[in-house]
């Protein structure tokens, strides 16, 4: 069952290159926020009643509900609808996300370690890879929150791979990552927006000296 | 103890906020300045003692968080000068307040923290404090700030985090990990090289926004080219210095592994790129603190290239650390004196300092000596025994090459520094009377500096040899 949550969340990363429209964005991110519950929910062995609260707070009420309704308001707030600025044609971005992927199995199946759990990490490098590369290739500042989203998606999924228990101590650190992240970069969005008039990026200029 | 002292700080900045009266945040940051310096004395008579299980005062630890409790005082004075222009706004001084408490915490926690993920985190927080307080004037190019260092940080520290997991990976036992330093240490010998490796470059790449070197340095630049001037004594400052905490920490977790001497080799080249970029930087610089804000990154490179050459190399980091840190911290507080009298952020607009205000002047070329390591500056004495064991570890290309970078800045800020300081005062400039309680404050660091560089007390110089003693 693990396995078939670590295929939808890697076709969902696949989507993510394919999509232009902000709305589905958002979307995307709510279904990685469930398809992460599901992964965890049935890797976890023996599962604590507290642990049990820990991921459900984190992976449904975090990453599914409070963050996608934060960015929806966001989008609405700066009536955001489609990015129009591919500086790399989705086909290209279809590729290179394709090959993140293999690159990230073959990795995988190199690794010795016993105490890594491979199939986590395959679909957590790509999504590493891929989450920098989006943040790369466009220049709206929301969609870079979505990419730093995509990236503390895949290091979720890391800690997975590298703990066959999770330390309390790892998962509040993300849990505190998102939460700050989030509420401070919507702030500011919304900031940059009004002041800037504008979520383009090539706008941020004037602090350099020239 | 310790826990103590993050409630009563946490209790402290929240009273600040939400009482926004004067009278109020005095007195509150008298008591939080006070547990400040109370709780690093308590640090140095409990020394090598652990206080719960996440937190241990050793020496690296007890030596900056002095250096911090002393620069707190001097910022919260200055501070209070610098927010008399914005005393008709109190919500956004209640904010100042609380946010540099908590970013005074958030700095001493890294200084003490025992177990990488609270180091971390604390090194997150501070990412959101001193975001706010390189918001605080509230300008368009306060907001373009403080957005991209809130963003290229988080990106960095949620790298440093992947490189976290891949160190930890071990520390895991039946179950409970424990991810404290000693048990890094006992057990990195388990783990892959190559996911050593990895986990080394990503742990360097995301704490550089901290360290302010290469390869994130940017932002933490642009930051600093913005944040008030007191802020940004702390910013380079005693920041820089918990950056610092983090590598060194996980530079002794993989020092006594195989992977040693790869390490080293980054260091090299992290520092010898950063001092690279730095000069170049300088030679296109044309406001004063971002001027500054690339010595810190020349400085940062420095000690990056001594952690990597070792011997004699430790002793001269750690103290080089200290000494830049008071260095820094003064001129950051003249800077904020310039700015006043000549109305203006940019060095082309300064020039006569010497006329308009001779006590500051000299403040002013003091500090140009002993920031740019001239004898008798402290600085001088940590950068010629770090290029000391550059030359007896043979290392010459690397000693050569850092040499001449050295020369380029130090002739780029000595144009710099004498542009301020000499030519003809400004029409609309009048001669103003000197602060001189402030100007004693900085020149008596800058003496510290060179006192400290020639006579190092018996303590001072037991406590460096005992912070890097995990290391020989």
């Amino acid at each position: 069952m693990t396995y078939l949550f670590i295929i939808i969340y890697a076709i969902s990363l696949i989507y993510f290159a394919l999509s232009e429209r902000v709305k589905k964005f958002v979307r995307l991110l709510f279904m990685q926020g469930l398809i992460l519950f599901g992964m965890v929910f049935f890797s976890l062995k023996e599962i604590e009643i507290y642990e049990f609260i820990f991921v459900l707070t984190e992976t449904i009420l975090i990453k599914s509900i409070v963050v996608p309704w934060f960015l929806e308001r966001v989008r609405k707030h700066n009536n955001l609808k489609r990015i129009h600025e591919p500086t790399v044609p989705v086909f290209y971005s279809v590729i290179l996300v394709v090959l993140s992927l293999i690159i990230s199995f073959i990795i995988s199946d190199n690794i010795l370690d016993s105490k890594f759990h491979t199939q986590f990490f395959t679909v957590s490098f790509a999504s590493i890879i891929y989450g920098l590369y989006f943040i790369i290739i466009h220049k709206n500042i929301f969609s870079h929150v979505v990419g730093y989203l995509i990236v503390e998606n895949g290091i979720f999924m890391l800690s997975l791979s590298v703990g066959n228990t999770m330390p309390m101590m790892v998962n509040l650190a993300i849990l505190l990552d998102l939460l700050m992240g989030l509420l401070v970069f919507g702030i500011f969005i919304n900031r940059v927006g009004n002041t800037f008039q504008t979520d383009d990026v090539n706008q941020l200029t004037i602090l350099k000296d020239l | 103890m310790y826990i103590l002292f993050i409630v009563l700080s946490v209790g402290i900045s929240l009273s600040i906020y939400l009482f926004k009266k004067e009278i109020v945040t005095s007195i509150l940051s008298i008591v939080f300045l006070a547990s400040l310096v109370f709780t690093s004395s308590y640090a140095y008579f409990n020394i090598n003692k652990t206080d719960n299980i996440f937190f241990k005062y050793d020496s690296l630890g007890v030596l900056l968080s002095i250096v911090l409790s002393i620069l707190s005082i001097t910022t919260f004075y200055f501070s209070r000068n610098y927010l008399k222009k914005f005393e008709n706004n109190p919500r956004n001084v209640s904010i100042y307040y609380s946010a540099l408490i908590m970013l005074i915490t958030a700095i001493l926690t890294i200084y003490f923290s025992n177990n990488i993920a609270i180091l971390w985190a604390s090194i997150e927080i501070t990412s959101l404090f001193v975001s706010s307080l390189v918001f605080f004037e509230r300008s368009k190019v306060a907001l373009e700030a403080t957005w991209k260092y809130l963003f290229v940080s988080s990106i960095g520290i949620a790298l440093a985090f992947a490189g976290i997991l891949l160190l930890s990976i071990y520390a895991s036992n039946d179950g409970v990990t424990d991810l404290s330093f000693d048990t890094l240490i006992t057990v990195v010998g388990n783990i892959d090289t190559l996911w050593l490796k990895i986990s080394i470059l990503l742990i360097i790449a995301g704490f550089s926004v901290k360290l302010s070197v290469f390869p994130l340095y940017a932002v933490s630049v642009d930051a600093k080219t913005i944040a008030p001037s007191p802020i940004n004594a702390l910013l380079s400052t005693v920041l820089v210095n918990a950056g610092f905490v983090a590598i060194f920490r996980t530079f002794t977790v993989v020092a006594h592994t195989e992977i040693l001497s790869w390490t080293q080799n980054v260091f090299y080249i992290v520092g010898l790129f950063s001092m690279f970029i730095a000069s170049i930087q300088l030679l296109r610089v044309k406001r004063l603190k971002r001027a500054f804000a690339f010595s810190t990154m020349e400085h940062m490179s420095i000690v990056l290239i001594g952690l990597a050459v070792g011997g004699i190399g430790y002793y001269a980091v750690i103290l080089h650390i200290i000494l830049h840190s008071f260095v820094k911290a003064g001129l950051f507080y003249q800077i904020y004196q310039i700015h006043s009298i000549f109305k203006s952020k940019w060095i082309e607009n300064f020039s006569g300092y010497f006329k308009i205000n001779t006590l500051a002047g000299i403040t002013l070329l003091v500090g140009f000596i002993s920031v740019t390591a001239i004898p008798p500056s402290g600085l001088f004495v940590s950068e010629f025994l770090i290029f000391k064991a550059l030359f007896l570890g043979q290392k010459y290309f690397i000693a050569i090459v850092a040499l001449i970078f050295l020369t380029i800045i130090m002739y780029i800020l000595g144009k710099i520094f004498l542009t301020v300081l000499f030519g003809n005062v400004p029409d609309e400039i009048q001669t103003s009377k000197p602060n001189y309680l402030e100007n004693f404050i900085q020149l008596s660091f800058f003496c510290l500096v060179m006192y400290l560089g020639i006579n190092q007390p018996s303590f001072f110089i037991d406590l460096i040899n005992n912070a890097i003693s995990i290391l020989n």
